[in-house]
C-alpha cells in the first residue's frame, strides 16, 4: 500500500499587513509552518503504515524552504519527502497548483490514496484536494472524520456535512480530504527526528515533470487578484455594562428591550 | 442571455439556506443577466416549490431517481454536461462542505478558474468580482477569472439574507439527461445531527460559551437561560472537547459561521478564528474577566466580571 500525503507551509501566523506604498503583502520575517489540517492528513497515513505497512509519501510544491515541512513529516514517520520547486511555478493559483500536484503523483507513480487537509488556513479555499482527484480521474472523499481501508482495497469513510454525517465507501485509489476530527496526531520522536535529517528529498521541476510553461504558475492560473486590502473594520461602539454582576445584567436586558433586540 | 447559475444545495430533504441566500444576491447583481437556479432531484423531491419563491427567473430541473444519495461524481457529470451545452457565465455555489466539495471538482472539469469562500459579489462590466478574506479575514481579496468561463464562486452561508420575492413566477425549464452514476463509489443516506433540527447556522439569539465559562453549573444554566429566550448554546473550539458538545455548535473558522440578532459571549477570548465566525452578528455581548480581551473590540456590550454571576443576573431578571 501507496500514501501520497500533501502539504502546503503557511505563514506562521494571520497577522500578516500590506505594505502600504507597493501594496503587497509583507511576508517578510514571518516564518512558515506546517499548515495544522496536514497534520491530521499525516497521522492519517501513519495510523496506515502503522496497520498495514504502507509506504508514505510526503509531498509539497513550494520555495526550498518548504523542505522544513517535509522533514517535519518525515519526523513523525513519513517515508519519503519529495518537493516541487521551481521559479516556473510562483504564483499559482489552486488549478496551476493542482496540474503540478497531479502530474508529481504520476511520476511517483500513482498511490492507493492521496491524502490533503480540509483547508490551507491562509486562504481557507479547500479546492486543491478535489481538483487533483479529478486531473487524476480518481473519486473524492472530502472533509472526512473517520476513515478506513482495507487490505483488499476498499476504502470506507465518514463525511462530516455542515449539519449531519453521510457515510460513502467504495474502490481505492481515491482522494481523501481530512477533517481535524478525524484524530489526535502524534509528535516527532526524537529517533524519527535524527532519521529525517540523513533521508535524501527528491526536487522535481517542470521538466522532471513533463509539464509546459502555460500549466503552470502565472500562466496556468485563471484566476488573478485585482486588489489587496485590508478590511476597515465598522468601529463598534462598545457600551460598558456597569455595577455588580447583577445589576450589569438587568441593565443589559433594559438596554436590549428597548431596542426590541429581547 | 448571459445566465447566473446557482446550483441548489439539499440535505434532509431541505433546500440549504445558502442556496436562497444566493439566489436573492444574484438577482440584486444580474443587472440584465437572467439568474437560474439549478435543481438536481429525485422524483420524489419538489425543491422548485421553496426555490420559485424567492424569485429566480428561471429553473432548470433534472428529475432522475439516480440523483438519490448521487456522489459529487455524479453530480459532477451532470452540472458539467449542462454546463457545457448551456454554457452559463458565472456558476455560484455555497461554500458549504457539499458546495466547497463539487465547485472545485467541477472547475477542474471546465478547466476555469474558481474564487473561494467570497464574502461579497459584483460584476464589473462582463466580470465577476469576488471578495474573499485571506489569513483569516485580515486581509481581503478582490479576484477575478478574465479569460475562462465560466466565472465561479462558492460564497460563504449567510453572508447574504434571503429575500422572498413573488414579484413574477419563475419559468420552470425540466430537462430530460441521462445521469452518469459513477460506479466508483456508494452514498448512504445522510445523519443529521442531533442538534440538527436548530442549527446554529441560522439561529436569530445565541449564548457562545468559551473556556472561561465551561463548568457543568454554567452549561446547564447557559441552557436553562436558553430555554427562556429563544436561543440556541453555542461553544468555541476549546469546549468541543466536553461530552456535551460537538463540532456542530463550534462557531469560527474551523466551526460555523452565525448571524443572529443577538449573541452573547461568556468567557469567550476573542481569538481571530472566533471572531471571523461572528462577524455578522447584529449584536455582540461578552462577558470577560479579563478587561484586555479582544473578543470586546467586536461588542456592543461588555462586562469586565464573572460569567457565572452575569448568567446568574440575567436569569433572574429576564
Ligand atoms: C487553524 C485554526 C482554526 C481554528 N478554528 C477555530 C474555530 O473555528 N473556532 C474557535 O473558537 N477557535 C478556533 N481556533 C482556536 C482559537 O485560536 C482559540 O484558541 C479559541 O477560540 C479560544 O477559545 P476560548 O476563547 O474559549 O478560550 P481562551 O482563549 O482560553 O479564552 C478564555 C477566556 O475566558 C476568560 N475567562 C476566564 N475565566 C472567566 C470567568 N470566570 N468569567 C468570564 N471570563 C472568564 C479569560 O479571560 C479568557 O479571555 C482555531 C485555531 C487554529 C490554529
Ligand atoms: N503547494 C502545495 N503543495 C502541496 N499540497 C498543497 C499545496 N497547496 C495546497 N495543498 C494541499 O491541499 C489542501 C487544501 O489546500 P487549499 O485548497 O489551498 O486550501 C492543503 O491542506 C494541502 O493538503
Amino acid at each position: 500500500m501507496k500514501i501520497i500525503v500533501c502539504l502546503k507551509q503557511v505563514p506562521e501566523t494571520n497577522n500578516v499587513k500590506i505594505d502600504p506604498v507597493t501594496h503587497n503583502l509583507q511576508r517578510n520575517g514571518i516564518s512558515g509552518v506546517i499548515n495544522s489540517f496536514d497534520v491530521n492528513a499525516i497521522e492519517a497515513a501513519l495510523e496506515l503504515k502503522d496497520r498495514y505497512g504502507a509506504e508514505v509519501v510526503a509531498l509539497t510544491m513550494g520555495p526550498p524552504d518548504y523542505e522544513k515541512t517535509l522533514r517535519l513529516a518525515m519526523a513523525m514517520g513519513a517515508n519519503e519527502g519529495v518537493l516541487l520547486s521551481s521559479r516556473g511555478f510562483a504564483g499559482a493559483d489552486t488549478l496551476a497548483t493542482a496540474t503540478v500536484l497531479a502530474a508529481a503523483v504520476n511520476k511517483i507513480g500513482g498511490a492507493d490514496l492521496i491524502l490533503f487537509g480540509r483547508q490551507a488556513v491562509d486562504a481557507d479555499t479547500g479546492q486543491v484536494g478535489p481538483l487533483v482527484a479529478e486531473k487524476l480521474d480518481l473519486p473524492q472523499y472530502t472533509y472526512v472524520s473517520k476513515l478506513n481501508l482495507s487490505s483488499d482495497g476498499q476504502i470506507d469513510a465518514v463525511r462530516m456535512l455542515d449539519g449531519g454525517t453521510v457515510r460513502v465507501n467504495g474502490d481505492l485509489p481515491a482522494v481523501a480530504t481530512v477533517r481535524s476530527e478525524l484524530n489526535e496526531p502524534r509528535y516527532a520522536t526524537p529517533r524519527n527526528i535524527k532519521l529525517s535529517f540523513k533521508k535524501d528529498i527528491v526536487v522535481y521541476d517542470e521538466k522532471d515533470l513533463d509539464l509546459d510553461d502555460s500549466e503552470i504558475g502565472q500562466a496556468g492560473s485563471p484566476t488573478i487578484v485585482t486588489k489587496v486590502y485590508t478590511p476597515t473594520a465598522t468601529p463598534k461602539v462598545t457600551e460598558t455594562l456597569e455595577g455588580s454582576a447583577k445589576e450589569a445584567a438587568q441593565n443589559l436586558l433594559t438596554k436590549l428591550s428597548e431596542k426590541s433586540i429581547l | 442571455m448571459s445566465e447566473i447559475w446557482i446550483y441548489v444545495e439539499n440535505h434532509f430533504n431541505r433546500v440549504d439556506p445558502s442556496s436562497l441566500q444566493l439566489i436573492t444576491k444574484a438577482k440584486e447583481i444580474a443587472n440584465g443577466r437572467q439568474v437560474t437556479a439549478v435543481i438536481l432531484e429525485d422524483h420524489d423531491q419538489d425543491f422548485e416549490n421553496t426555490v420559485k419563491q424567492y424569485g429566480p427567473n428561471q429553473i432548470l430541473l433534472v428529475k432522475n431517481d439516480n440523483l438519490k444519495n448521487a456522489s459529487d461524481e455524479t453530480i459532477t457529470n451532470v452540472l458539467v454536461d449542462l454546463a457545457q451545452e448551456q454554457k452559463p457565465d458565472t456558476i455560484l455555489f455555497g461554500a458549504t462542505v457539499t458546495g466547497r466539495s463539487l465547485a472545485p471538482r467541477i472547475q477542474g472539469r471546465l478547466k476555469t478558474g474558481l474564487t473561494a469562500d467570497c464574502l461579497d459579489l459584483r460584476f464589473d462590466d462582463d466580470l465577476l468580482v469576488a471578495t474573499k478574506p485571506s489569513y483569516g479575514d485580515n486581509i481581503m481579496c478582490e479576484i477575478t477569472c478574465p479569460k475562462n468561463k465560466p466565472q465561479m464562486a462558492t460564497v460563504r452561508p449567510n453572508t447574504f439574507e434571503a429575500v422572498v420575492d413573488g414579484s413574477s413566477e419563475p419559468k420552470i425549464n425540466e430537462v430530460e439527461v441521462t445521469v452518469d452514476v459513477d460506479p466508483r463509489v456508494t452514498v448512504s443516506d445522510e445523519q443529521g445531527s442531533v442538534s440538527n433540527t436548530r442549527s446554529i447556522g441560522t439561529a436569530k439569539r445565541i449564548i457562545a460559551l468559551g473556556r472561561g465559562a465551561q463548568s457543568e453549573s454554567i452549561i446547564k444554566k447557559a441552557n436553562e437561560l436558553a430555554g427562556k429566550i429563544g436561543a440556541i448554546v453555542a461553544v468555541s473550539r476549546p469546549l468541543t472537547d466536553l461530552p456535551e458538545f460537538s463540532h456542530e455548535q463550534q462557531i469560527g473558522q474551523s466551526g460555523n459561521t452565525v448571524a443572529p440578532d443577538l449573541i452573547i459571549n461568556l468567557g469567550i477570548s476573542g481569538a481571530v478564528q472566533y471572531v471571523v465566525g461572528i462577524q455578522n452578528a447584529k449584536t455582540v455581548v461578552s462577558v470577560n474577566t479579563d478587561p484586555k480581551a479582544p473578543i470586546f473590540d467586536v461588542s456592543q456590550y461588555k462586562y469586565v466580571g464573572d460569567a457565572e454571576a452575569f448568567l446568574d443576573g440575567l436569569i433572574e431578571n429576564v
